[in-house]
């Protein structure tokens, strides 16, 4: 912007030396024909354009000075002034003052500032005394001080002013749209200013066949509630005040409201408090009554619009102290996050204590105890919701933060991109937020970078130009569900293949389908893109995204169509101190499933088993799904019953069954860490304290699974 | 699509400051130097804003908004006027002519933006 | 640290494992529990015996017998847990040790103690803090932040990984795992 003033001013210079040049031509013209009234007006749109110009510009100097002489030109110009020899003699020195003015803003060679007021003084004597010489006060003040600002120019701080309600009348005249005014717009503006309430007088429209358009027919009622003052609203309707009808009218305000008649009693309030009225005769007499409004309406004192606007301003101003009592009341406090934690630590004691007390009542089996128990039950998930929800935000803020790494990323490879979001307002623990940002970078790069192409490819594919990327949020039962779509090009299922093959990470002639295959973008090592791009990064796949996950107990799903682009969805549990897990037991050992990655629970039976000769794959309605048989894993001592259960879990696209002896049922796990002692232990997440007080273990499925395979690969090997 | 403004100003600098701070809004600008030139120029442009200086060689501020106003695309098109602080009476000329408003010059490019969104939506 | 630096009288709690007595200074020990149920945590050494629910915290509990490499803890009326606080890492833990039976809270003056001997105890002379002589018998007094510094967690981890045939035999002493 400074640039381009800066060329503003330069132009502003070449113009004023023309114009000067003009007005030296202009006056000796003037000399030869002084009676051309025309020569003045060119002489004084001279001086007016350098004066208005100048100022805009900074040439402050030369707009006051400039004024002074436009003052005395504008009264010569309606012939209060005479043309005279002094006039054009002293208007050519004053064109020299102002040539060195100019000189003076570029060379630095000073102008003579004495010569200048003295010019200026004789310029004032030539008007008639009685003659006000203008009808200005602007620059009589500031005369040759470089500083001239109009007092409406320097926006006044905006004084932050008591919130209060006004009644705006706006009757606009009948021809204000001749005005190239927009009644609408008035009334936009007015909503920005605050809680607004706008209600249309239509009464005066005529019928349809005897409509001018033309003409505005419509008036308003608007109920404003605003901090800005009553001059701020004038504001609006500055360009209006001679072609509307205005009045404005504070009807509430703070603590008047409080005193006025909110607390006044209505007579049937009165006569209830004295005996005299029974609550429910009031009722059935109210209800026979008419509402007021009514009444006024069918008496034909008021019209209904009329009624419609009082009604209106009437909900309005309650809206409004309510709102008030409300913000005055519940305002946030800061609260430092460890004494969130603390309280979310306490909480998950207090569950634990409570599942004690369930379980003890259950076997006591006392009507009375029993009824504390659920008591105590309902009230610890009460607090439990509402300690985990205070430590909630929404994601919009890390949403937020992609608009730029798109809008750059792309900008950097070539591509136009669009990110879209939704669900902003989904609310996630802070702490799954914080460790969520990383992983989503990633994935959003990866769209970028491998899925949407490039512009010109798009077109011949017949897309548009722009590739989007859609991140939405929302909630699904005890978890978040975060998806990424872009409409970019889909996963190459090849490629990804022959990708993985080359890498060993999957025999030459394995079968894959294609959920597998898209599974194996988060081995580690395999990266699709032909090319590798500083973007995307070399050899840093998705397997980083999935760490992240898994750490988050989350899980991720890809969606992919060739051509039509790809999905990632992460379902991540609302918080990392309680989960939703699922109950097993191993003999007389108790493990906890975390339920976001089970899907189903089915029966094993030994002829199940048997069928399949012993291999640990299971024949799921037709499906093939391999298993784990957690008590051989485990190595726990002791006999299978002969009907296991096994539960079956997705996870990042795959489908694996866990063999136990029994599910319990889903169960609130507290999660506790095992501590330094257990840190290295693989296919455990942590603990969790039931009822009974034993202690469960959390199975980390996908670490688990891990392990299983490699001690299969290392077995085979 | 982007609005279209027309400023109308016999100074070229002034015209300079209107052009580049309403382009830096996204705003298409059309430049004319007069009245004369701003009728000849608005013939088929459409544009949604006129911003004139009343001050003009050939034809003025005022008998620009006097023809705009009397072309049948132009009846209801918002024209703000450049006015002086002195130019009270001018000002009025102006708004019976059919103005819809006004900037008071000197004046920053805020307080032109401020204007134009105003009158523009 | 050297039996010199016993300079005052020093409360210990006395713990027997197999026939030998051991001693750990008072200040290191919260409490005593009796044998509760102990939750083994699969894919871990024996000697780590698994987790016990201490008033809702999750705590480790070693077998110090196996530690010792001495044979497992069985369980009778007298097998213990002393919990003890022990830092790791740098941070304060609590953990459990697992022991045939605990003796008695007994002083020991500086001149009772003597500097751990060089050669002929069966454990790392690093992990004893001195010999403690007492009603004419001779007591371990050991330094319980060395045994279970991270340096040695790790070292019995990996011996007891290296191998299947390490991790079979650890499955086998299992067995009594749903005590």
């Amino acid at each position: 912007m400074s640039e381009e003033m800066d060329k503003a001013r330069a132009a502003f210079r070449e113009e004023a030396y023309e114009r000067l040049a003009e007005l030296e031509a202009t006056m000796l013209e003037l000399e030869e024909s002084p009676e051309n009234s025309e020569l003045v007006d060119r002489a004084f749109r001279a001086m007016h354009t350098i004066k208005g110009s100048g100022a805009m510009f900074g040439f402050d100097a030369i707009a006051a000075f400039t004024h002074e002489i436009e003052t005395v030109y504008d009264l010569v110009r309606n012939q209060q002034v005479p043309v005279t020899r002094e006039l054009i003699a002293l208007t050519l020195s004053a064109h020299d003052q102002i040539g060195a003015l100019l000189e003076e803003s570029h060379t630095g060679k000073t102008a003579d500032e004495d010569r200048g007021r003295s010019i200026i003084t004789s310029f004032q004597n030539l008007v008639p005394a009685d003659e006000p010489p203008t009808d200005d006060t602007f620059f009589q003040e500031s005369s040759l001080t470089p500083q001239i600002q109009e007092e409406k120019d320097s926006e006044p701080e905006p004084l932050k002013e008591k919130e209060a309600t006004y009644r705006i009348t706006f009757i606009p005249d009948a021809n204000i749209f001749a005005y190239g005014t927009n009644p609408l717009l008035l009334l936009n503006e007015l909503k920005q200013l605050g809680k607004c309430q706008v209600i249309g007088h239509i009464d005066k429209v005529p019928p349809i066949q005897d409509i001018d358009p033309e003409i505005c027919y419509t008036q308003w009622d608007i109920i404003l509630t605003t901090v800005q003052g009553v001059n701020a609203i004038k504001d609006i309707f500055i360009f209006v005040e001679d072609v509307c009808e205005l009045s404005i009218n504070m009807i509430d305000r703070g603590e008047e409201g409080l005193l006025g008649d909110e607390f006044e009693k209505k007579l049937g309030e009165i006569l209830i408090e004295r005996g005299d009225l029974k609550q429910e005769d009031l009722h059935n007499v109210l209800e026979e009554h008419k509402p007021i409004g009514k009444i006024l309406e069918d008496s034909g004192l008021v019209k209904s619009s009329q009624i419609q606007a009082a009604l209106a301003e009437q909900k309005h101003v309650k809206e409004a102290r309510e709102l008030r009592h409300k913000t005055e009341s519940s305002s946030s406090i800061r609260v430092a996050s460890d004494k969130l934690d603390t309280l979310v630590d306490l909480v998950g004691e207090l569950v634990t204590v409570q599942a004690r007390l369930g379980q003890l009542a259950s076997v006591k089996n006392d009507a009375d105890f029993l009824l504390i128990a659920e008591e105590v039950e309902r009230l610890t998930a009460e607090l439990r919701d509402n300690t985990m929800s205070a430590r909630m935000l929404p994601i919009g803020s890390t949403f937020n933060k992609f608009k730029r790494l798109v809008r750059d990323l792309s900008n950097e490879l070539g591509k136009d991109v669009l990110l879209t979001t939704d669900g902003a307002d989904t609310e996630l623990d802070k702490t799954v937020i914080e460790q969520l940002n990383d992983p989503l970078v990633h994935v959003i790069r990866n769209c970028i970078d491998h899925g949407i192409e490039l512009p010109e490819i798009r077109e011949a594919d017949g897309k548009s130009k722009r590739g989007t990327i859609h991140l939405s949020a929302e909630h699904s039962g005890g978890n978040v569900l975060i998806s990424i779509h872009d409409d970019g090009a889909g996963l190459d299922a090849s490629a990804i293949r022959a990708k993985a093959v080359e890498k060993g990470i999957i025999a030459a002639d394995a079968e894959l389908s294609e959920n597998e295959i898209h599974s194996l973008l988060f081995a580690p090592g395999l990266t699709t893109a032909e090319s590798v791009t500083n973007v995307s990064g070399r050899g840093v796949g998705m397997d980083v995204v999935k760490r992240a996950i898994d750490a988050l107990r989350g899980v991720i799903k890809i969606k992919s169509t060739p051509g039509a682009g790809t999905t990632i969805i992460l379902k991540l549990p609302l918080t990392l101190a309680i989960i939703d897990g699922l109950l097993v037991k191993i003999g007389k050992n108790d493990f906890v499933l975390p339920l976001a990655t089970v899907e189903e629970c089915i029966e094993l039976t030994r002829q199940d088993i048997d069928k399949v000769h012993g291999r640990h794959v299971a024949n799921v309605r037709g499906s093939i799904i391999p298993y784990v048989h957690l008590r051989e894993e485990f190595n726990i001592p002791g006999k299978s019953p002969d009907i296991e259960q096994i539960v079956i879990t997705e996870l990042h696209n795959q489908k694996v069954g866990f063999v136990v002896d029994y599910v319990i049922g889903e169960h609130q796990t507290v999660i506790k860490t095992l501590g330094h002692f257990y840190k290295n232990v693989e296919g455990i997440s942590g603990a969790t304290i039931l009822g009974d007080g034993k202690v469960a273990l959390i199975l980390d499925v996908n670490q688990l699974l891990q392990v299983v395979e490699q001690e299969e690969t290392q077995i085979m090997n | 699509m982007s609005k279209k403004i027309m400023t109308v100003d016999d100074s070229a600098s002034v015209r300079q400051m209107v052009s580049f701070t309403l382009k830096g809004e996204g705003y298409a600008v059309i430049e004319a130097v007069d009245g004369q030139d701003a009728l000849l120029k608005l013939k088929g442009s459409n544009a949604d804003l006129i911003i004139t200086d009343l001050n003009m060689p050939n034809m003025d501020g005022i008998e620009l908004i006097q023809k705009i106003r009397a072309h049948p695309d132009y009846k209801f098109t918002p024209i703000i006027m450049l006015t002086t602080e002195s130019q009270d009476s001018k000002k009025k000329a102006g708004r019976a002519a059919g103005a819809t408003g006004w900037i008071v010059k000197p004046f920053q490019p805020e307080q032109l933006l401020a204007v134009t969104r105003k009158v523009l939506g | 640290m050297s039996a010199t630096e016993i300079r005052e009288t020093i409360q210990f709690l006395t713990f027997q494992l197999q026939q030998e007595v051991f001693a750990v200074e008072i200040a290191k020990v919260r409490e005593v529990l009796e044998l509760a149920s102990i939750t083994k945590v699969p894919r871990t050494p024996a000697f780590m015996r698994g987790v016990i629910n201490l008033r809702g915290n999750v705590v480790p509990v070693i077998d110090m017998n196996l530690k010792f490499d001495m044979l497992r803890t069985d369980q009778t009326v007298n097998t213990c847990i002393i919990i003890v606080e022990i830092r790791l890492d740098g941070e304060e833990t609590l953990l459990g040790a697992l022991v045939d039976s605990v003796q008695e809270v007994m002083d020991l003056h500086p001149d009772q103690i003597e500097p751990p001997p060089k050669i002929g105890a069966k454990l790392k002379a690093e992990f004893i803090r001195g010999m403690g002589k007492h009603d004419d018998r001779f007591l371990i007094i050991l330094d319980i932040d060395k045994i279970f510094s991270s340096d040695e967690l790790n070292r019995m981890q990996k011996v007891s990984r290296s191998g299947s045939s390490v991790r079979e035999k650890t499955l086998q002493q299992d067995e009594s795992v749903e005590v």
